[in-house]
């Protein structure tokens, strides 16, 4: 058993043994365009690992060639020790939670479910008990004899969520599970999912589109784009120090200043803006010329009188405040820019729109990256 | 009428009027035909025509007795059984291979997969009449189910296809997650699921079979009658009310597959409809 | 920068080699009913139509004339050789009793060739060697016919082992001793008639049901669950039901003391029976009646797509009903329309058993003619021929139906 861990994304799974590794795998579907280029991954047993990423990145891609339903074009899969390349779906034994969750439509719910266990020939008396215990799991007892078509978004969730446990794999995969369900109902199954993950000590492999939801669940994140991954790494890293700009802006929001490097000291560098503007930044996937393209992230915009300590500021216009409960995000044109400063509610001299107002960002807040690896 | 809420003007509401009218003379026209033949089943007259004078069961019996008709109702079911279960196999199969991926010359198979509905029967007919002579097969049952196997199989084709047109092959990527391998993920999962359309199918074709009399013509021996050729000779020569009685014993067979198929189409809508 | 393009040389190989096996697992599930379809269907219409260019008759009766004629480039005078080629050839065919298949199918390419060819058999059996052993002479003396230079450009012509012969005759053409393409003359023209009847009837029943079948559907899509159950009920029913049984019940109404003219007689529109059946009338109201449910089914399919808005949104606009109907309604079925109408006509073109039942001798279609050859005159040629034109038009119809039919799935 595993102890219950309070915040998720900071157990510690570096010495769990790999489960799931990925070698130099390669895919294409019509023999031309790389979806997914010589990937190297590794999962250790016990983990989370969300990927994450833009539309036609190569995650659902990557999910396939795990669960067997897409072959490699090149490269090899192992579980376990296992090389995946030769075995078919069916004998990989991996749990499986689609999109729309693809319930047989012409069984009950107690028959969905039972379906793994029977097509592994075990006796009826099992059969029966597991499946109560697996409508337990998901607090469902009472549906047991219903079809799919009568049960709501949510409990199908969970009913698709239950067949894919029911057979108790080692590896789960869940391509955008929550995706056709309203927030609230995605947040409570987040937390179930979570705390189903923890308590079953599952490895699980979750595609979302959500950041939030990716951050908020996770062991690791890996961010794919154009069939790469450009960072895989625990929610916490990957937010304060993404390795490259397109991470930088696909996770969390972010203000961006382009610019060109007008020198560099060590580890920081000095951005110059179109309109002039120089700006201290942390270097980290720039050299000691060219262009930069220096990202900030809201929370760590000062405004105003917050902003006095700073050496570099710039002066810019309230545009709008925008009211969200727990923060204020004040919006500031400057530069041709709409720079967006996230403050506290709190705060008791709100800027209104119109005013002049000045803000910065301390040098360790604000990082600079490679442009032509920023854009998405 | 039309569930329209707008305001009719008067020109409107006639010519609402000589539509309804229209199409009730045309519900006549499709449906009085069939009705006028069966009563003459019970007719104690010779010939095939109106008024009846007295009703009796002579020429229903005279068809239940007679040997000839017994054999033609014996055959015709027996052709249509066998040849819709040689179409359905092979047509549900090709059905399930041409809604999966593409290949080379899919368009061409597809389209000589259906060929049979749209070739001229006649040119059929005499094409199998040169080919299965030297084969041994004119004269014979085989030759006549293998004929009406291929003449059916297009329906199980378009109507299976139909039903996997709406197929969600995620169902079978599920199945083979929870361990099912492929013929039992079919066998559980998919052909439930398109069984409507197959059973459907399988219907069409011994309709196709049942109702056939062109390739027998050319292809049966003399004493291998079914009934659509016993009627087809009869209305040549004799006329005689016994056509009616046998047009009654289609009919109840029509009217029987009539409802299966409206049964399953409702099934597989309301299938659909859980999906 | 070698080593590069060659793994991704390997990666395009490798990508090839799984998408062959996917075809081939898609491609398996199609072979058996393919390869059933390519021995019951395929080959066995190839093998008929293959009977309309090949002219194999004389050539496996008479051998040896037909090495003579195939030799010769067919102007001027036969040579020599033609004639006790020939006569051994129908001596050794009238022994064997196969001379009538040469006779048969040189009545198509002489006038008189039968009676000919059946008169010389009967005459040649008796000598044993020709006077001055000369077989020319024996022949002109049977009939000068014979040594008519066009006679034996007549046999060389029918010595296959292929032949225009068939094809041209099913559109009444021929070719003259010149070998120029020629029309045959008015009165021996059958099959241009019986196309264009084919044709006419085919039109004529597809109109009909188009005009009958237009209204009924838009009713059936327009009317509430009930009444349009009923009217579908009333649609399949004739759909289901045999054809045979259809025919059938036609010909108890239509026929002279039938329940129509009986009725006609009786409220006194008329005062002797009219006659309606054994002609065009009964050919075409029977047709119409039996391939109605093919024009209302893909209409209604149609009908029940249209959205009702376009046609409210059309008054709300200001157009009148039946501008509305005219312009908006109209063509939103005309893919319905060219669905049912061709499926309608290529049924129609094929048409045997009903025309057989209840047309007259003026009245047989394609069909009818192929089936005839076959049968009673034992013109396989001519049967082939005819079979070729008919599916000529079949096919060319039956690839715009495809065309329009995936046209709308893709819509
Ligand atoms: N079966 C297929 N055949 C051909 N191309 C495909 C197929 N499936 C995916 N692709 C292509 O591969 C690329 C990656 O697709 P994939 O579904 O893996 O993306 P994704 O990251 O899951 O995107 P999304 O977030 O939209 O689900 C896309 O460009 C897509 O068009
Ligand atoms: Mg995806």
């Amino acid at each position: 058993m595993k102890k219950p861990v309070a915040v998720g994304g900071e157990r510690d799974l570096a010495h769990a043994p790999t489960l799931v590794t990925f070698q130099g795998v390669s895919k294409t579907y019509d023999g031309k365009v790389h979806v997914v280029k010589s990937l190297d991954l590794t999962i250790a047993k016990g983990e989370f690992l969300t990927l994450l990423g833009p539309s036609g990145s190569g995650k659902t891609t990557c999910l396939m060639m795990l669960a067997g339903f897409e072959v490699p074009t090149s490269g090899e899969i192992y579980l376990g020790d296992w090389a995946l390349s030769k075995k078919p779906p069916h004998e990989r034994g991996i749990g499986m939670v689609f999109q729309n969750y693809a319930l047989f439509p012409h069984m009950t719910i107690a028959e969905n479910i039972a379906f793994p266990l029977e097509v592994r020939g075990m006796n009826r008396a099992s059969v029966k008990e597991k499946v109560t215990r697996a409508l337990d799991m998901v607090r469902l007892p009472q549906v047991a004899d219903r079809k799919p078509s009568q049960l709501s978004g949510g409990q199908q969730q969970r009913i698709a969520l239950a067949r894919a446990l029911v057979f108790e794999p080692e590896l789960v995969l869940m391509d955008e599970p929550l995706g056709a369900l309203d927030k609230q109902l995605r947040e409570h199954m987040q937390y179930e999912i979570r705390s189903l993950h923890m308590s079953l000590g599952l490895t699980m492999v979750y595609v979302t589109h959500d950041q939030t939801e990716a951050l908020t669940m996770s062991d690791r994140i890996a961010v794919f784009a154009g069939g790469h991954i450009r960072q895989c790494a625990d929610p916490r890293k990957l937010y304060e120090e993404p390795s490259d700009g397109l991470v930088a802006t696909f996770v969390g929001e972010s203000n961006r200043f382009d610019g060109a490097i007008t020198g560099r000291d060590g580890d920081v560098v000095t951005v110059t803006t179109a309109a002039g503007t120089r700006l201290r930044a942390a270097a980290i996937d720039v050299g000691s010329e060219g262009s930069a393209a220096v990202i900030v992230r809201p929370e760590n915009v000062r405004v105003g009188a917050a902003a006095s300590g700073l050496d570099d500021t710039i002066a810019g216009r309230v545009a709008d405040v925008v009211y969200h409960g727990d923060h204020l995000q004040v919006h500031i044109a400057a530069e041709g820019l709409d720079v967006v400063a996230k403050q506290s509610a709190r705060d008791v001299v709100a800027p209104r729109p119109g005013d002049e107002i000045v803000f910065g960002f301390s040098t360790a807040h604000a990082r600079a990256y490679d442009p032509a690896r920023t854009d998405h | 009428m039309s569930q329209s809420t707008m305001p009719l003007t008067p020109l409107e509401r006639l010519s609402g009027w000589a539509l309804a009218g229209f199409a009730a003379l045309t519900a006549i026209f499709l449906i009085a035909p069939i009705l006028a033949i069966l009563p003459l089943g019970f007719s104690d007259g010779e010939f095939l025509v109106y008024p009846i004078r007295h009703f009796s069961m002579k020429w229903m019996e005279a068809f239940f007795a007679s040997e000839k008709w017994a054999v033609a109702v014996k055959n015709s079911f027996f052709i249509g059984a066998l040849s819709a279960a040689i179409a359905t196999v092979l047509g549900t199969m090709a059905a399930v291979g041409l809604a999966r991926h593409d290949f080379f010359g899919k368009k061409l198979i597809t389209g000589l997969v259906l060929s049979p509905l749209v070739v001229p029967i006649v040119i059929y007919a005499v094409g199998l009449y040169f080919f299965f002579a030297p084969l041994g097969l004119t004269q014979t049952y085989t030759g006549i189910v293998l004929a009406h196997a291929a003449l059916g199989s297009p329906f199980v084709v378009v109507t299976v296809g139909a039903s996997l047109a709406g197929f969600d092959h995620n169902l079978m990527r599920a199945a083979a997650s929870l361990g099912a391998p492929p013929m039992l993920a079919f066998r559980r999962v998919m052909l439930p699921l398109v069984l409507p359309g197959v059973v459907t199918g399988a219907l069409f074709a011994f309709a196709a079979s049942f109702d056939e009399v062109v390739t027998v013509l050319f292809l049966a021996a003399p004493d291998q009658r079914t009934i659509p050729r016993e009627m087809f000779s009869g209305l040549r020569e004799s006329l005689s009310p016994i056509i009616a009685a046998a047009s009654i014993v289609m009919m109840a067979t029509a009217i029987v597959l009539l409802i299966a198929v409206e049964l399953l189409k409702r099934r597989a809508e309301r299938m659909r409809n859980e999906a | 920068m070698t080593d590069v393009t060659a793994a991704e040389r390997d990666l395009v190989r490798a990508h090839a080699r799984a998408e062959r096996g996917r075809r081939w697992t898609a491609f398996f599930l199609v072979a058996p009913l393919f390869v059933f379809l390519i021995f019951t269907f395929l080959v066995p219409i190839g093998d008929m139509l293959r009977r309309s260019f090949m002219d194999g008759d004389v050539a496996s009766v008479w051998p040896q004339t037909v090495a003579v004629t195939r030799a010769w480039d067919g102007s001027g005078e036969a040579p020599a050789a033609l004639w006790p080629a020939l006569a051994a050839d129908i001596k050794a065919s009238a022994a064997s009793d196969t001379v009538a298949v040469a006779a048969r199918r040189l009545n198509y390419a002489i006038d008189g060739g039968r009676t000919l060819v059946m008169k010389a058999a009967r005459r040649l059996a008796k000598i044993e060697t020709p006077p001055n052993g000369d077989w020319r002479a024996v022949f002109a003396d049977l009939d000068e016919t014979w040594v008519a230079p066009k006679t034996a450009a007549a046999i060389r012509r029918a010595s296959g082992p292929v032949t225009d012969f068939y094809l041209l005759a099913a559109l009444d053409l021929r070719k003259t001793d010149a070998g120029a393409i020629v029309t045959t003359p008015e009165k021996d023209r059958i099959y241009r008639t019986v196309l264009w009847r084919t044709f006419s009837v085919s039109g004529m029943v597809t109109l009909f049901a188009l005009l009958i079948g237009y209204p009924y559907a838009y009713l059936m899509t327009r009317s509430s669950k009930r009444v349009a159950g009923v009217m579908t009920v009333f649609v399949l029913l004739p759909f289901w039901t045999s054809l045979l049984v259809r025919t059938a019940a036609w010909i108890v109404l239509l026929q002279e003391h039938g329940i129509l003219n009986d009725l006609l007689m009786r409220i006194g529109l008329i005062d002797h029976p009219l006659r309606l059946i054994f002609n065009r009338v009964g050919v075409v109201v029977a047709m119409t009646h039996v391939l109605l449910p093919f024009m209302v089914l893909p209409l209604a399919a149609v009908m029940k797509g249209i959205r009702p808005e376009t046609v409210r949104a059309a008054r709300s606009l200001g157009a009148t009903p039946m501008t509305a109907f005219r312009r908006i309604y109209f063509p939103q079925t005309l893919p319905g329309v060219a669905a049912g109408a061709l499926l309608v006509f290529i049924s129609a073109i094929g048409y045997y058993i009903t025309p057989a039942l209840v047309g007259g001798a003026d009245d047989q279609m394609l069909s009818w003619f192929i089936a005839f050859f076959v049968n009673d005159t034992i013109n396989w040629g001519l049967a082939a021929a005819l079979g070729v034109v008919l599916l000529a038009c079949t096919t060319v119809l039956s690839v715009v139906y495809a065309k329009i039919a995936t046209g709308r799935r893709f819509a």
